[in-house]
């Protein structure tokens, strides 16, 4: 007989209600984790994206807020409120290649993709795209699409299939080379057919730039907001400002998860009292063969301290599961949904350890005042019980 | 070696804190002998339960002293005195005694746990103690499945696990039918053999009549 096979025993005794009390505690965790990790996930995605555009920094529209930008990183449709002209006077400013973007919306097999009206020449060079296979446009309007690896994998296609945009057919002439960017789930097509299909003419939605010199970012960017109405942002400033954003929605998660964890601390304590109430006669009789108070506190605490080892184990498993599955549909991006698969298997297993950890902290916790309870209980008090 | 097991001085209890106040011992002074059957008699609430409550330490007097062994209990911290219960005395109850979700031999085990028996002696320790209360057979048997006069056997030998010089029962036999008692009984007296002191409330003149000694509590006080 040992202190744990005891607990064990006592534990068991009332099936339904330890089933009922882990799930508590489980959930709580569960909740836990899947919202932490979903923002965890959402931040890793925004900076991994921010850093794949490319450019120094990108010129929006100066109507545009902060939370339209997210749509640059995470590759929504944005509006397309820049003319072509502004464009122009932006690059010939000397010692800044820019490179603008019209993204629009279709569907491939009643899925929502993004669509990028680009300049084929230029921004070849400007992302450092390789051909995975097929050509690439060989002029500014050329009726066709160039996909990336995200959208071949996804919907299945090769070279020579045919996409249908705004009615019109374009045939797929070429895949990119993987660039773990919105490159590889965007379908890339010249910016004057883009213009055209889209009834867009002269319009963009965005430049990306880059300077020769990047120690005179802060002289190119007055420069480019002297010649057009624009606003200039920095990759890192567009980062931060959608960071922010995006810790502000981590922050309610939290709290969230809090919330359930506090629910799921008052399950075990209200498990425990009545457990103490329930075995009174019998805390006597374990006095009474000899358990000092310290015993006696040490069973009730290591009960509730299991009810936290288990809930935290099964409640991380839950918890992940379910991140993996609900992160993409909270970032409400179809393309997340693809690289969730590389997002949400990679486990972290500090988090997994830190959370079972607390997990067995809640619960013991919650299960002092119970124990002390207990172990306060004179023999005498608890035997006459009845 | 002190021939005194047992003793107590002026032993006074009074229950409650506030305005209602039970005086339950009025200055109780008792001497029993090591190894003898001594029993503990007198009307209900007169304070037969308190008494014995009070020599095994599972409660404080109010004013007075214990001495097991020459050891004033009384002065004890609570550590000291579960530590003394577990290995000096064996408690027996009327009612719900043991441990309901443990198996006889499991409830035997479980005291010596708490007297610090290796695990490795227990099963085997445990089984010859189901021997001597007849339950050999009974050993993985929860409570629930044996009888009032069974369990109350298992509770013996459960109060037996840490070999302890003194044996304290309150009423074991007060919920058994006259046939159960006798059985109960017949082992009482076998274990008194070996030595243990054996201290019983009862309300049992047939227990009485077998006793070395008497105490009658009456009001409180012991009737000379
Ligand atoms: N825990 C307690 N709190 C308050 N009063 C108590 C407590 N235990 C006993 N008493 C009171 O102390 C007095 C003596 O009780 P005790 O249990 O010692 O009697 P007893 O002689 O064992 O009676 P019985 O034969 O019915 O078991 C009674 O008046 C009882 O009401
Ligand atoms: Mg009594």
């Amino acid at each position: 007989m040992s202190i744990l096979k005891l607990v064990a025993r006592n534990l068991l005794r009332r099936k339904g209600r330890f089933v009922f009390t882990l799930l508590g505690i489980t959930i709580g965790m569960a909740s836990f984790v899947a919202l932490l990790s979903i923002g965890g996930n959402m931040q890793n995605e925004v900076t991994r994206q921010a850093y794949a555009l490319g450019g120094n920094f990108v010129i929006v529209p100066d109507d545009l807020c902060v939370y339209n930008q997210i749509g640059i990183i995470t590759g929504e449709a944005i509006s397309e409120s820049l003319d072509f002209g502004a464009f122009e006077r932006i690059a010939a400013i000397e010692g800044l290649t820019v490179i603008p973007h019209l993204t629009q919306r279709t569907a491939i097999q009643n899925a929502t993709v993004t669509v990028t009206g680009m300049l084929p020449a230029e921004t070849k060079a400007f992302r450092g795209w390789e051909m995975y296979a097929g050509e690439y446009f060989a002029s500014q309007d050329q009726q066709a699409v160039v996909i990336g690896q995200g959208t071949r994998n996804r919907f299945d296609l090769e070279v020579g299939d045919e996409l249908t945009i705004r009615g019109e057919a374009f045939p797929i002439i070429g895949i990119l080379a993987a660039t773990n960017s919105n490159d590889d789930v965007t379908l890339h097509i010249p910016l004057a057919i883009a213009q055209r299909v889209f009834e867009r003419e002269g319009r963009i939605s965005f430049m990306s730039a880059i300077v020769d010199n990047m120690e005179r970012v802060d002289e190119y960017a007055t420069a480019i907001m002297n010649v057009a109405n624009v606003n200039v942002a920095t990759n890192e400033q567009l980062l931060n400002s959608v960071l922010m954003i995006l810790g502000s929605v981590n922050v309610t998660l939290q709290a969230v998860a809090g919330v359930a964890l506090i629910a799921a601390a008052f399950g075990i304590i209200n498990t425990m009292m009545t457990a103490v109430f329930e075995r009174r006669r019998e805390i006597g009789i374990l006095q009474a063969i000899g358990a000092k108070g310290r015993a006696i506190f040490k069973i009730f605490v290591l009960e509730s301290g299991i009810y936290g080892l288990l809930g935290g184990i099964i409640g991380v498993g839950a918890g992940f599961l379910v991140s993996m599955f609900v992160a993409p549909i909270v970032a409400q991006n179809n393309e997340a949904m693809l690289m969730g698969v590389t997002m949400g298997s990679s486990i972290d297993v500090q988090l997994v350890i830190t959370t079972i950890l607390f997990s067995v902290v809640i619960s013991i916790v919650a299960g002092l005042y119970p124990a002390w309870k207990a172990a306060k209980l004179t023999p005498v008090e608890a035997i006459s019980y009845e | 070696m002190n021939n005194i097991i047992i003793k107590t001085e002026n032993l006074e209890k009074i229950y409650g804190k506030s305005q209602v106040k039970t005086h339950a011992l009025k200055g109780v002074s008792m001497e029993i002998p090591r190894g003898s059957f001594s029993c503990i008699i007198g009307p209900s609430g007169h304070g037969k339960s308190t008494l014995l409550h009070l020599i095994g330490g599972l409660d404080k007097p109010t004013k007075g002293d214990v001495f097991i062994d020459g050891v004033n209990i009384a002065e004890l911290s609570k550590a000291e005195i579960a530590e003394i219960r577990a290995k000096k005395i064996g408690f027996v109850f009327q009612f719900f005694n043991l441990l309901g979700n443990l198996t006889a031999l499991e409830n035997i085990q479980a005291a010596m746990m708490f007297g610090k028996v290796a695990p490795k002696e227990q099963k085997e320790r445990a089984l010859e103690l189901l021997a001597l209360v007849g339950l050999a057979d009974k050993a993985n048997a929860k409570p629930g499945e044996l009888s009032g006069g069974q369990q109350q056997r298992v509770s013996i030998a459960r109060a037996l696990a840490n070999d302890p010089d003194i044996l304290l029962m309150d009423e074991p036999t007060g919920n058994l039918d006259s046939e159960s008692e006798q059985e109960v009984l017949k082992h009482i007296a076998e274990i008194h053999k070996t030595g243990k002191t054996i201290a019983i409330v009862t309300h049992s003149n047939e227990i009485a009549q077998q006793a070395e000694m008497v105490f009658e509590v009456r009001d409180g006080t012991l009737k000379v």
